[in-house]
């Protein structure tokens, strides 16, 4: 059972994703945020019902589709578009943009522009979570594409054999780009590829919280309990392009149609939160409002924010003692 | 691309050669490593070959020339190719340069047929020195363009400046305009005072010069019935080598006679072994082990003091065609007859092959000249600075000897030396000749 | 002082540093029961236990990846790669990740990982496992480089590597294992990055090299005295930071520069010094430079092929020769 609390934070949070993605996208076509954007707009009940089971000091590494997780990990929502824009009031002080905004002082080690480059490294999370004799836990986020790389391979094979406190969570969109999973991956549910690494996999529709939620629960319990890693592949769909701008050329429209009118993550979410009573349709909305002024503050503030000085580019490259 | 062939440097001390003899006319191929020309140094006659693939364009200077080391002798390049570009490379652009340096106002025309000329037969190529000979030299003020390179292809080294600024070569600084005009008129530059900054010659005084009406150089002294023999090479070194030997030292002269019966007969030993020695080689020998026990007779005189050589290398002179070159049998004190005699026939064929290295003949010691093969009873030798001794070697003969109050005939010959009196006093001397004169007529004592 | 085999001092600074600082761990191939295969963590498990001598499977690139995450998480990883030719393997985890991880993200990330193995020649282990790739990793800013050439210098960077928060890449030689040098006993003796050390003072030529090219260097060096060539030998102990302030100091003395390393010639780590060498110390040079590396083939099996490849002693006396205008 989730918390009423917990539901209201994972409604919020969804929200403030989606606003924050549909300012993104807009700022792009005004042409004030450049290069790589990757959207996560339609994903959402992944990153919020995972990360409203975790703590600020347990670990996430996250992907090039990263600003879900990141805001669902606990970023505030002005810095992360700071760093969108490139302002040195971003997470990272204009140097990652969108594909690489980490805040390490929510246990976010980032997101990673290499597909499945940040597998291994929640796996070092966890192995550091366990050398320390810590409960904390790591969420590897990653998508279909990744689970092609050697990274989740070796990955999951070190964190069975060490019993490694790390739940892999695959959000399985059904694109590489424009390639669906069908023509690149070998198994109909990537969880399958779990038997072989000798742990528990589980697919879920990614679109549904509770679903998420539910199976998230368990992997965690398994994982504190110092059983190993679980794969858990969340079915899904991104309903925007792969990046700004993708033509999209290589699906059917009506498909998208459907998915965005029939399947969107936040709708089936608020509804039935509606029909168990939690909320009303006002409070609910009262929220969606809210989401969309923190994000139009958000671009206010990542816009009036100054650039970077160029003449602190080399600065941090080494840890100076 | 055409590339330039330049004259060059061969052993330590050149500095400059002269041409001899083109072995490809101009407009024929020519292959990297087959023979391009004859060229004569100071001490011998080589055959360059040429460096690079391609065909003969040009050449720059002809036999007879005498070219500073480094600087361009032809062209080679591809059929046709234009090399007018590399010419004025290498020709005019440093008599442009410096005449705007030295604030020089020749007038146009002069300029202008200087720099046709300069086209025709360039002066000099481009200097190249390391970047610390650079430096070096504008520490010191010196125009490195005024000290030989021995680094790779005539590079200048920071060792070349360092050596020059130790003892330039007193030349006279000269914008390379007047060094043209002084060239064109046949005028010497050396005699021309120098108006410019460092008392430098510039083309306004060779004019003035040739106003005041110093005379140019004569060429033609010769009559129909005579030849003039340009004095270059090897006999220009002879010539100056013999002059300041007689001119700066005080030679004085013994001479002795010495039964050589024991010494053919050690000869016929070594022949019968199959062992192939001359009379020469057990001269050698016995100079070599005497000279060790008279290290005065084995010594340089110089300015700071009498250098005492601890090693032996003695020099043997070598008629050849092209005049006297004495090849040297370094540490002759260690070796033995047989290697002695070994290493002599190789240094005297070299020698008349013209395949000696500078290495071959220098840092002698001491001489030993033999004529006897010319039926030369005896001679007086001049001393090869800045050694302090010679000994000539006259013929082998049968002579009739009072031995024990008997006539006797032996083999006898005589022997002179030419000793420097400054390092040497005569009774020494004498004392040195009477010991390889004992050691000749017993060699058992060499054992 | 103690004198000690290459391997050993390796080892005993591991084991010091696990001591002192019990977030130090190493993981690894073969490294627990076998100790690694040149002996680098020899027993190491008996006092540290499995958790902190951690074999690992064949899998570099999740042990360099675990290697980040960990570090991140404040543990102070040593991976010890079986071969360094395998950082190929996990390249993006080392030039992707380790190396930027913490400019990317804003300078709020620490990375104190050290990946230390073996490379070169010397073994006939050919083509894959016998290369020099120190070069390669000079490349990308944000990891260090070191490249011990004894025993000594082995104790010192290790343990400086271990104690800086930055990624460093610390390139052990094969050859080397086995030599012996005198080690300084002290518990924290530690070698700064960034400082070149003169291992012969000269004042003719300066010969540049590390790694298992510091020796033949000096071999060079005691074959051109007899000639009356009185080489410098400069070892830069890392390669980043790299000392280029010491070499240029030398070649103003001297003039003369010889670089050399096992690591191929075209674009190795010689060529950058060169370059900086000409760019800082031009007008001091008395001769081209000369640059000396392994030939651009693959690492043969064959040892007289394999020798053939890489630089020889005889090669070193050669080029200090033709820079001196020594004939």
């Amino acid at each position: 059972m989730i918390s009423k609390e917990r539901k209201f934070w994972i409604y919020e949070t969804m929200n403030k994703i989606r606003y924050f993605e549909l300012k993104a996208l807009k700022l792009f076509e005004e042409n004030k945020l450049r290069g790589s954007v990757h959207l996560y707009a339609g994903e959402e009940a992944v990153a919020a019902g995972v990360c409203s089971q975790l703590r600020d000091e347990d670990y996430i590494t996250s992907t090039h589709r990263g600003h879900g997780h990141c805001i669902a990990k606990g970023a505030e929502l002005d810095k992360a578009m700071a760093e969108l824009m490139g302002k040195v009031t971003g997470y990272c002080k204009g140097r990652s943009g969108s594909m690489h905004i980490a805040d390490f002082t929510k246990g976010n080690l980032g997101a990673n522009a290499i597909v499945g480059g940040g597998i291994p490294i929640a796996t070092g999370a966890a192995l550091a979570a366990k050398l320390q004799k810590t409960d904390k836990v790591a969420v590897s986020f990653f998508g279909d594409g990744a689970s092609n790389e050697g990274t989740f391979h070796e990955s999951l094979n070190l964190a069975s054999v060490w019993k490694l406190p790390i739940i892999f969570v695959c959000e399985n969109n059904g694109f590489g780009i424009s390639v669906p999973v069908s023509q690149s991956t070998s198994v109909e549910n990537i969880s399958d590829r779990a038997v072989g690494y000798g742990m528990p996999g589980v697919t879920v529709d990614g679109n549904d919280v509770f679903a998420v939620y539910e199976a998230f629960e368990e992997a965690l319990k398994r994982a504190k309990a110092g059983d190993g890693p679980t794969l858990i592949e969340c079915k899904t769909y991104r309903t925007l392009g792969h990046w700004t701008g993708d033509p999209q050329t290589y699906r059917d429209k009506k498909v998208v149609e459907m998915w965005r009118d029939t399947k969107d993550p936040i709708q089936l979410f608020k509804k039935r939160l509606v029909e168990a009573g939690d909320f009303t349709e006002e409070e609910l909305d009262k929220v969606e409002e809210d989401a969309k002024i923190e994000a139009d503050a958000a671009a206010e503030f990542a816009i009036n924010s100054p650039n970077p000085d160029p003449s602190d580019v080399m600065d941090d490259v080494f840890y100076e003692c | 691309m055409a590339e330039i062939v330049i004259m060059p440097k061969q052993g330590l001390q050149m500095a400059e050669g002269t041409i001899m003899e083109w072995l490809v006319n101009e407009g024929e191929e020519v292959t990297e490593g087959s023979p391009l020309f004859e060229m004569e140094t100071d001490k011998l006659t080589i055959t360059i070959d040429a460096g690079s693939n391609g065909t003969l364009l040009k050449i720059l200077r002809g036999p007879g020339d005498v070219v500073p080391i480094t600087e361009p002798i032809a062209i080679i390049g591809e059929k046709g190719e234009d090399y007018s570009a590399l010419l004025n490379s290498m020709g005019a652009p440093p008599v442009a340069e410096n005449v705007e340096s030295e604030n020089e106002t020749a007038d146009e025309v002069t300029v202008e047929s200087i720099k046709a000329e300069a086209v025709k037969v360039p002066r000099t190529g481009k200097v190249f020195a390391s970047p610390r000979a650079k430096m070096l030299a504008e520490e010191k003020g010196i125009d490195y363009a005024d000290v030989d390179g021995s680094g790779p292809e005539g590079l200048i080294i920071e060792k070349d400046v360092l050596e020059y600024a130790a003892n330039p070569i007193q030349k006279t600084a000269a914008t390379p305009l007047a060094r043209k005009v002084a060239e064109l008129e046949n005028i010497d530059i050396n005699n021309i005072q120098g108006s410019g900054a460092r008392n430098k010659v510039l083309a306004e005084d060779v004019r003035a010069s040739l106003s005041a009406g110093q005379t140019p150089v004569q060429t033609d002294v010769t009559q129909l019935d005579e030849e003039l023999i340009p004095i270059k090479g090897m006999r220009k070194i002879v010539a100056e080598r013999m002059k300041t030997s007689l001119s700066e030292m005080a030679q004085a002269n013994h001479r002795i006679t010495v039964d050589m019966t024991n010494s053919v007969s050690l000869r016929e030993q070594f022949k019968a072994m199959g062992t192939k020695v001359s009379y020469n080689d057990i001269v050698l020998r016995c100079a070599a082990k005497a000279l060790t026990e008279f290290p005065m007779m084995n010594s340089s005189w110089t300015e700071k003091g009498i250098i005492l050589k601890k090693y032996v290398n003695i020099g043997m002179a070598v008629a050849i065609d092209q005049g006297l070159i004495v090849p040297v049998i370094k540490n002759i004190h260690l070796k033995s007859l047989d290697a002695i005699a070994k290493e002599s026939s190789e240094l005297a064929s070299k020698a008349k092959e013209n395949r000696l290295q500078p290495e071959d003949y220098t840092r002698g010691t001491f001489t030993v000249s033999n004529l006897g093969m010319f039926d030369i009873d005896g001679f007086t030798a001049i001393i090869n600075p800045p050694e302090a001794g010679i000994l000539a070697v006259g013929k082998l003969a049968k002579k009739p000897v009072v031995i024990n109050d008997e006539i006797v005939i032996r083999m006898m010959m005589q022997l002179s030396l030419t000793y420097d009196h400054r390092t040497v006093d005569g009774a020494p001397a004498a004392q040195f000749l009477k010991r390889i004169k004992e050691l000749l007529e017993n060699p058992m004592l060499l054992i | 002082m103690s004198k000690k085999t290459y391997a050993t001092a390796i080892r005993d600074v591991i084991a010091e540093e696990m001591r002192r600082d019990e977030n130090v761990f190493v993981m690894g191939e073969d490294i627990e029961i076998l100790g690694g295969i040149f002996g680098c963590t020899r027993d190491l498990y008996k006092e540290f236990g499995v958790d902190r001598i951690r074999n690992t499977p064949i899998s570099e690139a999740a042990m360099i990846g675990a290697g980040v995450g960990s570090a991140c998480a404040g543990m102070r990883p040593i991976v010890e790669l079986m071969y360094m030719d395998f950082t190929l393997v996990a390249a993006d985890q080392i030039i992707n990740q380790a190396a930027k991880t913490r400019y990317i993200f804003g300078g709020k990330a620490k990375i104190p990982l050290v990946i230390r193995g073996q490379q070169g020649i010397g073994r006939g282990n050919a083509a894959t496992h016998s290369q020099s790739l120190e070069t390669i990793f000079m490349h990308f800013p944000g990891i260090k480089v070191a490249c011990p050439s004894n025993a000594a210098d082995a104790a010192g960077l290790l343990r400086t590597a271990i104690r800086d928060d930055n990624p460093v890449m610390f390139f052990e030689h094969k050859a080397l294992y086995a030599s012996k040098f005198e080690v300084p006993d002290d518990p924290d003796f530690c070698v700064p990055f960034g400082k070149a050390d003169i291992k012969r003072a000269g004042k003719d030529v300066t010969i540049v090299g590390s790694l298992l090219y510091v020796s033949r260097a000096l071999e060079a060096a005691a074959e051109l005295e007899k000639i009356g060539i009185d080489a410098e030998v400069i070892d830069p102990r890392t390669l980043v930071p790299f000392d280029t302030q010491t070499i240029i100091e030398s070649v103003k003395k001297t003039g003369k520069l010889v670089v050399v390393h096992e690591a191929h010639k075209v674009a190795g780590w010689g060529a950058e010094v060169v370059s900086q060498v000409v760019e800082g110390a031009f007008k001091y040079l008395d001769a081209a430079p000369i640059h000396l590396g392994a030939k651009a083939c693959p690492l043969p099996f064959n040892i007289e092929l394999e020798n053939a490849v890489v630089p020889s002693v005889e090669q070193i006396v050669e080029a200090a020769k033709k820079v001196c205008n020594k004939k």
